[in-house]
């Protein structure tokens, strides 16, 4: 009887208690109520809910841990309206406000957090027998708690801490954006570089541009000169039809030969990636678990044995001996081309002769005569212009055409470094173009079996610390910016909430089963480069949270003091 | 796909083939005469058991076999029949091949099985008037059971107040394979056309087809079988009965099938071989990874069953015949028999025979014998979150916060294979989880828990403490020569512990101290996978039926004994990681025999991401519930493949009814944590998940009575309404516990309803509006997406605790809501079962038991104890003198409590001044098909009080 008196008391005490928590509180407001919402707790005697005023309570009902309003709002210092969410099942409510689940008014639960930050803490942690310390430092959460949990309030010293802490962080966060400055000024320095390069290439474009046309110009000229001159033969006479198969026959051989080495060593290359994969697959084979019964894997490792066992030529040594034969140079084969190209008198030659003749004049007039019919044969379609043919060029056109190629691929050498600066120069590198001075930046992190590499705008990369070699984990592609909404670790290192710029990389190398391998890195502002995180969110989808000055400043920064709420941040002044 | 090739047909399984032929070769022959017969000289009678000899008779010739039998009739009205075979008893047999394996018939999985229940029954009787040729047995509670057994040829009929139940030997298929020695014969003669109905005349040993006798092999690999065929068989008829329930694990549904062909039926028998079966196939009667050989026949008005103790590979048989009613004999009824087949590959036949007449009577008898339910900690019965593998401690962390985050409550992190150092098990990746300790205590801050793997394949390597402990004190499982067996498993080449041996237990037992397996503390659990066990290069993905257990047993033997060793062994270790510091174990089995509900949870292993595998779980789950296993879910979300957003969301809608509830994925899918779909779907599961939270208290009820009286946590249909027909087989809506809450999961896309079958006259109640459904049949209930079709039968009182925590463990000393549904005579009952979720304490009375009870003609809510009394019940109450309930929910309120605004309130030991205090009250009239409902505001009044609300 005695016991059951005493947990009667005990019961009563604790009513006592709640009553007592809401009446305390400096005679200001009820437990758990922020200073935004203290006007709607002035009455003494009636309590009216803040978004559904026809409803109107008795004192007595105010944080007494049960619901009445619809809004939670009578409750402010207990958990007793926690369930007021769109997250929980739905039920009737009371006062018949629609039957599913009401928006809350308030924000949550207030710590005052006398010594340190106020905030505002879910209601579902109140009174749930867990200090949690990270959000209310006075343990004030836990006041009317019946679990036995007493949490002592702790504002003065995670206060203090804190202090320190967010001194040494507005420190970094000082030094960081020095940095960042020091990273936006060369990265101006890096984009007028591009800039000038940009003004001197147009201005030696412009040179080569007139060179070109100026060439171009020479050729024609010659070209036409050289299209009347057919007629008599090459000036100087020299070589006739068998120079001309000759010349052909060497121009030929020369390509063949020149294909034959680059075919070959194309094949060389083949043969050394088909040994390379041969390897990984023979290790595959011996490697696999065969009862591990992936299908695909054993398809693989039976596709595998059958061309294993298939008879294969292996390479062929003389074969090679004669291929090295032939593509020595031609003299070292005993050919000498000069004999036949500077052999007199062509039988073409010959046709001609009868020009000899002639008298001079006549001559010169009909060879005028000749020439001019037969440009205009040849302007006008009529005759095949004999470079269109299987004619040689002459030696003087060649030159002329030479000169104007190299000219032309001038010119293309600056244009299209032209076009890549201009790219580059319009090219998104982040706000205030910082990151054009991170380009040639890599940071490294170790995480679990790996070390992760990331280049800055150019790729993230994985390496084995096991010894099975690197694995690319994406190109760079562009820049995006997301929210985030993540707590900051004590520590600072974490992307925090906000906008935050993310540098995309994709088409990283290929997965078992999967997509190429992408990263997302995700900026936020630090001291330092550094990675602080690497997930692989979904297969060989990867996300990297790295720490780097070029995105502090504005509202680009992680960590600080509005990270530390879980729900809203209204903070008194 | 499943591997077909990789598993044993019937056809393949020598034994089972043989028997198969046998049942044929009786039911071809009008004059089929089983050979065996009882000597009526031999029989004894004493202390409720009735001993005897079978003789069978074989060639002309040839000496009969003796076989010892024996027929304990039990004091819960059980009986068990029980057939040796002599020599073997004796060990007058020669075994093949130089064999290491014991003589005897295996004779041990009563000791692994049973735990009680085996007092002889005192007033089990002989019958004095009998047919000559017949021995009658009264038993059970007034006698109204009765054994007649006919001597020759030997058969037992089971009867229930006079009414035959249950038939043995009733076609004649009893078939105890003894003992012979192998007589090499002429190479030529061997292997005859052994297709011939050779069984035709057995009297003619020549003819016999030994091609199944000796060795076997299958797959490449060859079982030596030193004692040659040594089978037992014998059909199990249930006259009257058209469904039969239980012998888990299957894919198939509730009401099994018939296994001899025909639309819509199996070919094969049901198997019972525990195995890794990858991608198991639905509607199959396919072994899976656990075994329990418990069968129940159930018709209008009763339940009988039999418990079919072998721990062999086993094979089941079902037929079923219908007898059509007689038109010109009114009143006679047809009616169909159901006709089962068992065969065990070895072993003695050891049955036990229950006679109900309920569900509930047949399911604390089985519990009786093999135990009970566990009682779990509170934690193991909230959400788990799994997946292979979350690959780091930081990953762990993260997961752990995004919960939070997100608002979502769970309960219990998981890590699979990869969190060991190269698969080697009580050892943590140095690389991937750098500080297991921190990963710990971060979830602890919420009172959340880890989940560790360890298998039992120990890994054979160099460096590594566990393996050279394990070789060096010889605890691993034999081949048949005797030398410690290498397989394949996770970790490459392994030996595995043998969990039959006492010194194994106890080694295994030191493996989970805190500083041995380090970087574990009080909140690390265990999950036992692989124990049946998977071994990759073994037939069938098993171990070779000749490799030898400690004492002798070959595997053959013990099989399916096999996992369950395993999880005790696991049981155990967990109760003595500390001194002083005894906390409920939690473990996780995917391999399960007759007994594992006393140690073990069971997932229902590896299923995939479809909808089909979805709907599969349900039959699988409840049948898990009828077999005495109920603590049992389905991975949610599939293991394999990559579930779209509303299959997720609807397998959360599912797995919320669960008794394990627990997500997992494949190594290969993609994340898919509930925050992981996004909206609307991540709220939609958060509200599932928040759902199940808030009926905690109902399923800690539910799971308390399982633990004392066997019921099932979620029920079929059959199971709370015996009476009605209709809803026999179905298996797609469930019950939790004893609340009247019905269940039924959406397993369809796309659906935006579903048809709720309804029983009774009772009124249901939509558990989220109240809508009321009202009459026996098929209702439509609106299921779009966001919609979970739950409702409440009346005449129930549910307990809740509405506030959503972060974890169940802070959810402890919330206030209970007491939803009281008011049946159509306006009365409703209920009950709660609440302890500290943690210690044994409740053990001696360290809980709160009540029973609330709403009497409509009176207007009283009443909490009356029906606990008992123990030393730890005064302390667990002052722990707990704080804890109310808050609110009283009325739904089906009767409109006369209009204009009431106040009930008043009583409770014990209140001082005479708060006696009878008002507490506040509304009432909500029915609207449209809105049941009218009723809210009383904070009664005061403590959960562990006895109490009185006055509604008049």
């Amino acid at each position: 009887m005695g016991r059951t008196l005493l947990s009667t008391l005990s019961f009563l005490l604790y009513c006592l208690s709640i009553t007592a928590n809401a009446a305390s509180d400096g005679g200001s407001r009820p437990a758990g109520v922020g200073p935004e919402f203290a006007k709607y707790y002035k009455d003494p005697s009636t309590f009216t809910c803040i978004s559904a005023p026809s409803i109107v309570l008795d004192i007595s009902r105010l944080n007494d841990d049960y619901c009445d309003c619809p809004d939670g709002s009578d409750e402010p210092g207990t958990s007793a309206c926690s369930h007021l969410s769109p997250l929980s099942p739905p039920q009737p409510f009371p006062y018949g406000s629609p039957s599913d689940n009401s928006t809350p008014a308030l924000p949550g639960f207030y710590c005052k957090n006398k010594g340190h930050q106020p905030s505002y803490i879910p209601f579902t942690y109140v009174n749930d027998g867990i200090c949690d310390y990270e959000l209310c430092c006075d343990g004030s959460d836990e006041q009317s708690s019946i679990s036995g949990t007493k949490c002592e309030d702790r504002c003065a010293k995670i206060g203090k801490e804190w202090r320190k802490a967010e001194e040494a962080r507005q420190k970094s966060l000082g030094v960081a954006n020095k940095k960042r400055r020091e990273l936006v000024a060369e990265a101006g320095r890096l984009k007028r570089e591009v800039e000038d390069r940009i003004q001197t290439l147009r201005t030696q474009i412009q040179g080569a541009e007139m060179k070109v046309a100026a060439l171009e110009k020479n050729v024609a000229e010659i070209e036409r000169e050289e299209k009347g001159k057919i007629v008599r033969g090459p000036a100087g006479g020299q070589g006739g039809k068998l120079a001309v198969l000759t010349q052909l026959a060497k121009d030929r051989i020369t390509e063949l030969v020149q294909n034959l080495g680059r075919v070959r060593g194309e094949r060389d290359e083949a043969r050394k990636t088909v040994q390379e994969l041969e390897e990984i697959l023979r290790k595959f084979k011996e490697e696999y678990n065969p009862n591990f019964n992936d299908e695909g894997v054993k398809r693989a490792v039976k596709a595998w044995e059958d061309y294993a066992a298939q008879e294969k030529p292996g390479p062929d040594a003389a074969h090679d001996r004669d291929l090295d034969e032939m593509l020595k140079s031609d003299a070292e084969n005993g050919i000498n081309w000069e004999e036949y190209e500077n052999h007199e008198e062509s039988d073409v030659e010959v046709l001609y002769k009868f020009e000899a003749y002639l008298p001079p004049p006549l001559r010169t007039w009909l060879d005028s005569k000749l020439r001019s019919l037969r440009i205009l044969l040849i302007e006008n379609g009529i005759l095949a212009d004999p470079h269109t043919s299987d004619t040689p060029e002459s030696k003087r056109v060649t030159d002329a055409r030479q000169q104007l190629t190299t000219a032309q691929s001038e010119l293309e050498t600056d244009r299209s470094e032209l076009t890549r600066h201009e790219e580059d120069a319009v090219k998104d590198y982040g706000p205030s173009d910082v990151f054009r001075a991170l380009q040639n930046t890599c940071i490294n992190q170790d995480s679990g079996e790996y070390t992760y590499e990331l280049c800055f705008m150019t790729s993230t990369t994985q390496k084995s610390k096991t010894g099975h070699g690197n694995t690319g984990m994406g190109n760079f592609v562009r820049l995006e910016t997301i929210e985030t909404d993540e707590d900051v670790p004590a520590d600072g290192k974490g992307v925090g909430r906000g906008k935050r710029w993310v540098m995309k990389f994709e088409n990283g190398q290929h997965c078992w089963n999967g997509p190429s391998r992408s990263t997302m890195v995700v900026l936020a502002c630090a001291e330092r480069d550094e990675i602080w995180k690497v997930a692989e969110e979904e297969k060989c989808v990867y996300r990297m949270e790295v720490g780097s000055p070029s995105v502090c400043g504005g509202s680009w920064r992680g960590g600080g003091r509005g990270d530390r709420c879980i729900m809203s941040c209204r903070t008194v002044s | 796909m499943v591997k077909h090739e990789n598993f044993k047909t019937c056809d393949q399984s020598g034994f089972c083939k043989r028997n198969r032929q046998f049942a044929d070769a009786a039911a071809a022959t009008s004059s089929w005469t089983s050979p065996y017969a009882l000597d009526p000289a031999s029989l004894k009678f004493k202390d409720g058991q009735l001993s005897g000899t079978i003789l069978k008779s074989l060639a002309e010739g040839q000496d009969q076999v003796v076989l010892p039998l024996t027929i304990t009739f039990l004091e819960s009205g059980v009986a068990r029949v029980s057939l040796d075979e002599e020599k073997r008893k004796k060990g007058d047999i020669v075994l093949r091949g130089d064999s290491k394996a014991r003589k005897e018939r295996y004779d041990e999985t009563a000791s692994w099985a049973l735990v009680g229940g085996l007092e002889p029954a005192k007033g089990a009787a002989l019958s004095e008037k009998v047919e000559t040729g017949y021995t009658k047995v009264y038993y059970g509670a007034g006698g109204k059971h009765e054994a007649v057994i006919r001597h020759s040829p030997f058969g037992i009929e089971f009867k229930r107040d006079g009414e035959s139940q249950i038939q043995f030997n009733e076609r004649g298929l009893l078939n105890m394979e003894h003992w012979r020695p192998k007589i090499e014969k002429p190479v030529d003669e061997k292997e005859g056309e052994e297709e011939k109905k050779e069984e035709e005349k057995p009297e003619e040993p020549k003819g016999e087809d030994e091609s199944t006798w000796w060795d076997e092999s299958f797959g490449g690999n060859t079982d030596s079988k030193p004692r040659g065929p040594e089978a037992v068989a014998l059909d199990i008829s249930f006259p009257g009965y058209e469904h039969v329930f239980g012998i888990p694990e299957h894919a198939t549904s509730l009401s099994l099938k018939t296994t001899r062909g025909g639309e819509g039926n199996y070919n094969e028998p049901y198997r019972l071989y525990n195995a890794d079966v990858f991608e198991y196939e639905m509607d199959s009667p396919m072994t899976l990874y656990g075994a329990i050989p418990f069968m129940q026949a159930h018709r209008k008005g009763s339940t009988v069953g039999v418990f079919w103790m072998n721990a062999a590979e086993t094979w089941i048989d079902i037929v079923k015949s219908k007898t059509t009613a007689n038109p010109l004999s009114l009143g006679t009824k047809g009616h169909t028999d159901t006709q089962t087949h068992w065969i065990s590959e070895s072993g003695i036949m050891d049955v036990f025979v229950f006679l109900g007449p309920t569900p509930q009577d047949l399911a604390r008898q089985y519990g009786e014998l093999t135990g009970f339910t566990a009682m779990p900690q509170s934690f193991a019965i909230a959400y788990h979150q799994c997946r292979w593998n979350y690959v780091t401690d930081q990953d762990v962390m993260d997961i752990d916060r995004k919960f939070d985050k997100h608002k979502i409550p769970y309960d219990v992190i998981w890590l699979d294979i990869e969190y060991t150092h190269e698969k080697k098990y009580f050892t943590w990746d140095p690389l991937a989880f750098v500080n297991p300790k921190k990963m710990h205590k971060q979830l602890n801050k919420r009172d959340r828990k880890l989940v560790a793997i360890i298998d039992p394949h120990i890994k054979n390597t160099e460096n590594y403490p566990v393996v050279e402990e394990l070789k060096k004190k010889d605890l691993a499982v034999k081949n048949k020569e005797g030398n410690q067996y290498e397989g394949w498993c996770w970790p490459g080449s392994s030996y595995w512990v043998d969990c039959f041996n006492p010194a194994a237990i106890a080694w295994w037992k030191t493996l989970f101290k805190y500083d041995s397996f380090k970087g574990t503390g009080p909140n690390t659990f265990i999950w036992n996978d692989m124990n049946e066990p998977s071994v990759f290069n073994g037939p069938e993905t098993t171990m070779p039926k000749d490799n030898i257990h400690h004492g002798g047993w070959e595997h053959r033997d013990v099989h399916n004994l096999n996992g369950m060793t395993f999880h005790n062994a696991t049981y155990e270790a967990m109760l003595e990681r500390k001194k002083g510091e005894i906390r409920r174990p939690f473990v996780l089995t995917r391999s399960f025999y007759s007994g594992s509900q006393r140690s073990a949870a069971m997932w229902t292993g590896d299923n995939l991401a479809e909808w089909s595998h979805l709907e599969a779980s349900l039959p699988m789950v409840l049948n898990q519930g009828i077999s005495g296993f109920p603590f049992a879910g389905a991975d949610v979300g599939g293991f394999f493949g990559n579930p779209s957003k509303e299959l997720l969301t609807r397998w959360y809608q599912a797995g919320i009814y669960y008794p394990f509830f627990r997500g997992h994925a494949h190594i290969d899918t993609r994340r898919r944590e509930p925050y992981v779909p996004g909206s609307p779907y991540t709220e939609i599961i958060t509200q599932a998940l928040r759902l199940r939270y808030q009926l905690l208290p109902a399923w800690y009820t539910a799971f308390h009575e399982a633990a004392t009286t066997g019921a099932p946590i979620i029920r079929p249909n059959f199971y709370i309404h015996p009476e009605d027909e209709n809803g026999f087989a179905v298996d797609d809506q469930l019950y939790v516990g004893s609340t009247g809450l019905l269940a039924k999961p959406v397993t369809k896309e796309s659906a935006d309803s579903v048809s709720v079958y309804i029983a009774d006259d009772q009124p249901y109640y939509d558990y989220f509006d109240y809508t009321v459904y009202k009459g026996a049949g098929h209702h439509t209930v609106p299921a779009p997406l966001e919609k979970i079709p739950l409702l409440m039968q009346g005449g129930h009182i549910i307990p809740r605790r509405d506030r959503p925590r972060r974890s169940s463990s802070l959810m402890k000393f919330d206030p209970f809501t007491l939803v009281v549904v008011l049946d159509k005579d306006g009365n409703a009952e209920g009950t709660i079962y609440v302890d500290d979720g943690e210690t044994f304490e409740y053990q001696q009375g360290g809980y709160i038991h009540r029973r609330f009870s709403f009497d409509g003609s009176k207007g009283f809510l009443t909490s009356v104890n029906i606990g008992t009394k123990g030393t730890k019940t005064d302390a667990y109450a002052k722990a707990m003198a704080k804890v109310r309930v808050e609110k009283v929910i009325v739904v089906g309120a009767p409109k006369e409590w209009k204009g009431k605004k106040e009930v008043v309130v009583s409770e014990e030991g209140a001082k005479e001044s708060a006696r009878r205090k008002k507490a506040g009250f509304e009432f909500h009239e029915a609207s449209g098909k809105s049941a009218a409902w009723a809210v009383v505001r904070d009664p005061k009044v403590a959960i562990g009080k006895g109490w009185r609300i006055d509604f008049s």
